[in-house]
C-alpha cells in the first residue's frame, strides 16, 4: 500500500467535481488565448487598431449593422464611432486585465503571506506594528489615493526605466492594487500562524534548535496552503473586477490599448441603443470570475474534508 | 504668461457647446421692440393670438456646479454671458435677438442708447447712457457706475479669468515696475485698480464721463471697439455714490447687484445647488427696449448628470416641460431626436436644434517642438480627418475644417485651400499616408516621436486610437498623453509640461477674427499653444488690428488664415456642429448666434 500525498488526494477529489473540472478547463482557455489570442490574431485578419469607417454610419457613429455591427466580418461587432472590431479588442484586452490581475495577485500574496507569518509567529511589538500599520493601510480611502496618485507615480515609474505609456500605467495598476490588498490576506494567516505557533511539531524544531526563518518557512508555511490557495482563487477575480473598476474611473491604460474595464465604461455611454456592447465583454468577464470562484469553493472543499456541502 | 488665464472660458474647454440655429426651430421671429407682453399675428410660436406670455418659471438644467463668475468684469463663456447679460448685467451695447445670424450678429444700444459714436481715427469712443437705468435698490445708474465697473478689470490681482480688453486698448502706460521680485510686477498696467488705487489720473484720462455720456481714449484705432464692450465693460456700483454696497471685491460674483429685470435671489453652490433669479421691480422696462422679461423665476439647477438630463427632457414631464438644456445632447441620443442632422423628428419638432456652434476645433503643433515645416505639414497630411469627424458623430459633428476662421464669421472667411493645393496637392479627407512619407523624406530629418495632449473623455479616447492609427500608416509614432479636463489648460500652456501638439478648440469673442487669429498665434493674444513667433506673421497681425477699411481687414484675416494653415500652426479638424433641446413648453427654442445660446431674453413658457 502506497500513502498518497496531500496533493494527490487534493487533485483526486477536484477530478471527481464536475464543475470544478469545468471551470478548470475555461480558466486554461482564458490564459490560453490571452497569450495565444494577440500573437495568431493578425493571421486571423484580426486587428484592434484598424478601425472600419465603412462599417459606422454618416449620421451619428453608430454601427450600421444592427446590434453593434455583428457581421461575419465583425463577429461581437464594432466600436461606435470608429468601427474597431469588439472581438480584437476582447483578445488584447484579456491579456491586459489577466496580466494584471494575475500579478497583483502574486504580488498580494506573497506579500500577504510574509509579512502574515512575521507577524504572526514573532507576536510582541512586531506584532503590534504590524498590525498598526495593517489598519493604517486599510483605512486609507484607497479609490481617492489610486485616483490622485496615478499621474504623478506613473511618471515615476517611468523615471524608473519602464517604458513610457501603458507599461508605466499597468505596472502603476498592479503596484496600487497590491499595495492595498494584502492587509487581508496578511490577517488570515496571521491568525493560522498564531494557532499552529503552539502546536507540538512547532515546538519540537524549536526544541532542536531549528533556525526561525527554517521554522516559519518549512515547518508553518505548508500548513497554511489551503486558506492561501482558496484566497487566491478568490482574490484573482476580484482583481479582474477591480482592474475593471479601476480603468473605468479613467486610471487604466490609455488608447489605443484598451481593457475589459475600459471597454464596459464605454459600452455605459451606449447602452440603450446598444446593449450589446454591454453584454458581450460582461458575459465574458462574467464567466472569468464565476469559473474562478467556484474552483475556489471546490478547492476549499478538497483541500479540507471537513466542510461538506 | 500671466495673462492666459483670461482667456481660459472663452476656449472650448468641454468640447460641449451649444449650436446656434438655422433651420427646425419652429420659426419663430422676433417681436418689434415697441410689443412687450403680448405677441401680435404673424409670431407663429404663440399657441393662440394675443396671449400674454408673462409669468411662469423657465428650468435650465446644467451638469456644471456653479457657474464660473456671475461679475461684470469676470464672467467669460460664451452660455453665461448670454444668459446674464439677458437677465441681471446689461452691457453698453448688446446684440439683437433673432434667429437669422445676420442680423442676430448685429449691434444695437443698450445701456447707451446707440452703437456708440468714433472719433474719425477710432482711438476716441463715447457712449451716452439711456434715461432710466437703475440698480436693483432703486438708486440711479449713473455713468460713474459704468466706469468704476471697467476699473475693476485693472484689479487683477483679485477679478481673475475675465476678459482684458480694457487693459489692452485704454490709453493707459503700461506698468513700470518690470521687476519679477516686486509684487507690484503682476499688475497689467500702470492702474492698478480702484482697490489699490495706484494710477488713478491716468485711469481718469483714458476714462471720462460728462454727465450721461461716457468716453474711452485708446491707445490705437479700434474699428470694433463699440463690439468690445459688450466684454467685461458692464456697469458695478461705484462705491462712493452706493454706499449700502458692502463688497465689491472678489465676493461680488457671488451676489453682485442687477440692472436688469431679474435679480439673484438664491445662490447655492454644488450638486443639487439652484440660481434663482426672481424680478427686478427696480428695473423700468421703458429704459429696455431689448429683454421682454416673460418669465416669473429662472431656475438653474446645477450638478445634473448629463444622461439623467437628456432623459428628463426627452420625457419631458412635469417641471421638465418648462426646462432647456445648459449644455448640449449626449451623442447616443441624437438619433432618437433628429432624423437627420438638419431636421427634429416629429416629437421633437420645435424642440431640438442643430446648427454650428462658435468654435473650430483643431491640433496646435507646438511649433518650437516641431520645428520643420515639412513635418508639421506631414502630421496634416497623415491626419484621418474623415474618420475623426465619423467618431465625433459624422454628419452631426460638423464639417471638416480648412482653418481656424468658421464660414459662420461671414466675410472674414474664405477657403483657405489646405486640403486642395497648399501642401501642392489635394490631400484625401481620409489621409494620404504616402504623401506624408514623402513630406518627411523632403524634410531631411527624421520625424521626432510625438505625444498627444487632449482632455479626457471616452469620445476622445477613441480619437485619439485613429489618431495613433492613421499616423502609424505614415511611421509617425504618436503616444495620447490623457489630461483630466480640468487641468488641460493648465497644463499644456506650461511649456516644460505640454507636448508636441495638442486638442483644442476655440471660438469668437465678437464676430470679427481680429478675436480668433490674434489670441491664437500671438504672445500678445494670450492663447498661442502653437507658441508662434514668425515675425512676419505677428507684424501681419498687427497691420492688420489697424486696418480700419471692414472689407480690407477681413481679406487680411482670410490671408493669415490661410498663411497660418501653410506653415501647419494647427491641424483644423472640425467646424463643430453641436445639438441641443428643451422641453414642450418653453419657447422660442433657437440658437441665437452671438453667444450660440438660448435666446434668453425673449423665451417664455407656455399653457
Amino acid at each position: 500500500m502506497v500513502g498518497r500525498s496531500l496533493r494527490q488526494i487534493v487533485w483526486a477529489r477536484l477530478r471527481r467535481d464536475r464543475i470544478a473540472m469545468i471551470c478548470l478547463i475555461i480558466l486554461i482557455l482564458y490564459y490560453l488565448i490571452g497569450i495565444v489570442g494577440p500573437v495568431v490574431g493578425p493571421a486571423l485578419g484580426l486587428d484592434p487598431y484598424a478601425f472600419d469607417r465603412k462599417a459606422i454610419s454618416n449620421t451619428g457613429g453608430q454601427p450600421v449593422l444592427p446590434n453593434g455591427g455583428i457581421s461575419a466580418d465583425h463577429p461581437f461587432g464594432v466600436e461606435w464611432g470608429t468601427g474597431r472590431d469588439i472581438l480584437s479588442q476582447l483578445l488584447w484586452g484579456l491579456r491586459i486585465s489577466l496580466v494584471v490581475a494575475t500579478t497583483a495577485t502574486l504580488l498580494t500574496v506573497t506579500v500577504g503571506v510574509v509579512i502574515g507569518i512575521v507577524a504572526g509567529y514573532l507576536g510582541g511589538w512586531v506584532d503590534l506594528v504590524i498590525g498598526r500599520f495593517m489598519d493604517l493601510v486599510l483605512a486609507f480611502p484607497f479609490i481617492l489615493i489610486v485616483l490622485a496618485l496615478s499621474n504623478v507615480l506613473t511618471d515615476r515609474i517611468t523615471d524608473l526605466g519602464v517604458p513610457k505609456g501603458n507599461p508605466s500605467r499597468i505596472v502603476y495598476l498592479i503596484v496600487v492594487i497590491s499595495a492595498f490588498g494584502w492587509p487581508y490576506l496578511a490577517r488570515i494567516v496571521r491568525g493560522q500562524v498564531i494557532s499552529l505557533r503552539e502546536r507540538e511539531f512547532v515546538e519540537a524544531a524549536v526544541a532542536m534548535g531549528s533556525s526561525r526563518r527554517r521554522i516559519l518557512f518549512t515547518e508553518i508555511l505548508p500548513n497554511l496552503w489551503a486558506p492561501i490557495i482558496v484566497y487566491t482563487t478568490l482574490l484573482l477575480p476580484a482583481y479582474v473586477g477591480f482592474e475593471a473598476a479601476l480603468s473605468f474611473l479613467g486610471v487604466g491604460v490609455i488608447p489605443p490599448d484598451t481593457t475589459f474595464g475600459a471597454m464596459l465604461a464605454n459600452s455605459v455611454n451606449y447602452f440603450t441603443k446598444v446593449p450589446v456592447y454591454l453584454f458581450i465583454p460582461g458575459s465574458i468577464l462574467a464567466i472569468l470570475v464565476v469559473a474562478f470562484n467556484l474552483l475556489g469553493d471546490a478547492l476549499r472543499d478538497a483541500l479540507d474534508p471537513r466542510v461538506t456541502r | 504668461m500671466p495673462r492666459s488665464n483670461a482667456w481660459l472660458r472663452r476656449a472650448l474647454v468641454f468640447g460641449t457647446t451649444f449650436a446656434l440655429v438655422l433651420a427646425a426651430c419652429g420659426g419663430s421671429t422676433t417681436p418689434s421692440p415697441t410689443t412687450t407682453v403680448t405677441q401680435g399675428p404673424g409670431d407663429t410660436p404663440a399657441p393662440t393670438e394675443e396671449v400674454d406670455h408673462s409669468g411662469g418659471t423657465i428650468y435650465m438644467l446644467t451638469a456644471a456646479e456653479e457657474f464660473d463668475d456671475i461679475d461684470p468684469q469676470r464672467a467669460y463663456t460664451g452660455e453665461d454671458l448670454a444668459f446674464f447679460g439677458a437677465t441681471i448685467m446689461r452691457s453698453l451695447t448688446s446684440f439683437i435677438y433673432d434667429p437669422d445670424a445676420g442680423v442676430a450678429n448685429t449691434l444695437q444700444g443698450d445701456l447707451a442708447t446707440d452703437t456708440g459714436t468714433a472719433s474719425p481715427d477710432a482711438t476716441s469712443w463715447s457712449f451716452t447712457l439711456r434715461d432710466g437705468l437703475t440698480w436693483e435698490d432703486g438708486s440711479e445708474l449713473t455713468c460713474e457706475d459704468v466706469k468704476y465697473g471697467v476699473s475693476r478689470t485693472f484689479a487683477n490681482d483679485v477679478i481673475v479669468n475675465g476678459p482684458t480688453y480694457a487693459v489692452q486698448y485704454l490709453d493707459i502706460p503700461s506698468n513700470p515696475i518690470t521687476d519679477e521680485n516686486d509684487p507690484k510686477s503682476g499688475f497689467l498696467s500702470a492702474y492698478y485698480g480702484p482697490y489699490d488705487g495706484t494710477g488713478q489720473a491716468d485711469f481718469d484720462k483714458a476714462v471720462s464721463c460728462d454727465g450721461k455720456t461716457i468716453t474711452f481714449k485708446l491707445n490705437q484705432p479700434v474699428a470694433d471697439f463699440n463690439y468690445t464692450v459688450t466684454l467685461g465693460f458692464s456697469p458695478v456700483p461705484d462705491p462712493t455714490g452706493h454706499p449700502d454696497l458692502e463688497d465689491t471685491v472678489e465676493q461680488y460674483t457671488l451676489r453682485p447687484w442687477s440692472n436688469g429685470p431679474y435679480k439673484i435671489d438664491e445662490y447655492t453652490q454644488g450638486n443639487g445647488g439652484h440660481l434663482i433669479l426672481v424680478r427686478n421691480d427696480a428695473w423700468d422696462p421703458a429704459s429696455d427696449p431689448i429683454r421682454k422679461a416673460y418669465p416669473d423665476v429662472w431656475q438653474v439647477d446645477f450638478g445634473i448628470d448629463a444622461k439623467v438630463m437628456d432623459q428628463r427632457l426627452i420625457a419631458s414631464e412635469g417641471d421638465d416641460a418648462f426646462a432647456i438644456q445648459y449644455g448640449s445632447i449626449q451623442p447616443e441620443n441624437l438619433s432618437t431626436i433628429f432624423t437627420d442632422p438638419e431636421t427634429p423628428n416629429a416629437d421633437f419638432a420645435g424642440r431640438a436644434t442643430s446648427d454650428f456652434d462658435p468654435f473650430a476645433r483643431y491640433y496646435w503643433i507646438d511649433t518650437n517642438k516641431v520645428s520643420n515645416e515639412k513635418h508639421r505639414q506631414a502630421m496634416a497630411v497623415a491626419l484621418d480627418r474623415d474618420a475623426i469627424r465619423a467618431n465625433l458623430g459624422g454628419d452631426y459633428a460638423g464639417a471638416l475644417g480648412d482653418g481656424v476662421i468658421k464660414p459662420n464669421l461671414g466675410d472674414q472667411y474664405a477657403e483657405t485651400g489646405m486640403w486642395t493645393d497648399l501642401f501642392g496637392q489635394a490631400v484625401p479627407d481620409t489621409g494620404d499616408p504616402e504623401f506624408a512619407k514623402q513630406l518627411i523624406a523632403d524634410s531631411g530629418e527624421p520625424m521626432p516621436a510625438l505625444t498627444w495632449d487632449y482632455p479626457q473623455t471616452a469620445v476622445r479616447d477613441q480619437e485619439a486610437a485613429i489618431l495613433v492609427a492613421s499616423f502609424g500608416l505614415a511611421g509617425i509614432t504618436v503616444t495620447p498623453n490623457p489630461i483630466p479636463p480640468g487641468q488641460y489648460y493648465g497644463i499644456v500652456f506650461d511649456d516644460e509640461a505640454a507636448h508636441e501638439f495638442g486638442w483644442a478648440g476655440w471660438g469668437p469673442d465678437w464676430p470679427n477674427a481680429s478675436t480668433v487669429i490674434g489670441p491664437l498665434f500671438t504672445d500678445k493674444g494670450g492663447w498661442n499653444l502653437s507658441r508662434v513667433h514668425d515675425e512676419d506673421f505677428v507684424q501681419g497681425v498687427q497691420d492688420a488690428l489697424a486696418e480700419l477699411n471692414h472689407a480690407a481687414q477681413a481679406k487680411m484675416w482670410q490671408d493669415l488664415n490661410k498663411l497660418a494653415m501653410e506653415r501647419v500652426y494647427v491641424i483644423p479638424t472640425t467646424f463643430g456642429l453641436s445639438q441641443t433641446f428643451g422641453g414642450t413648453k418653453v419657447q422660442p427654442l433657437y440658437q441665437w448666434a452671438p453667444y450660440g445660446s438660448w435666446p434668453y431674453a425673449e423665451m417664455y413658457v407656455t399653457p
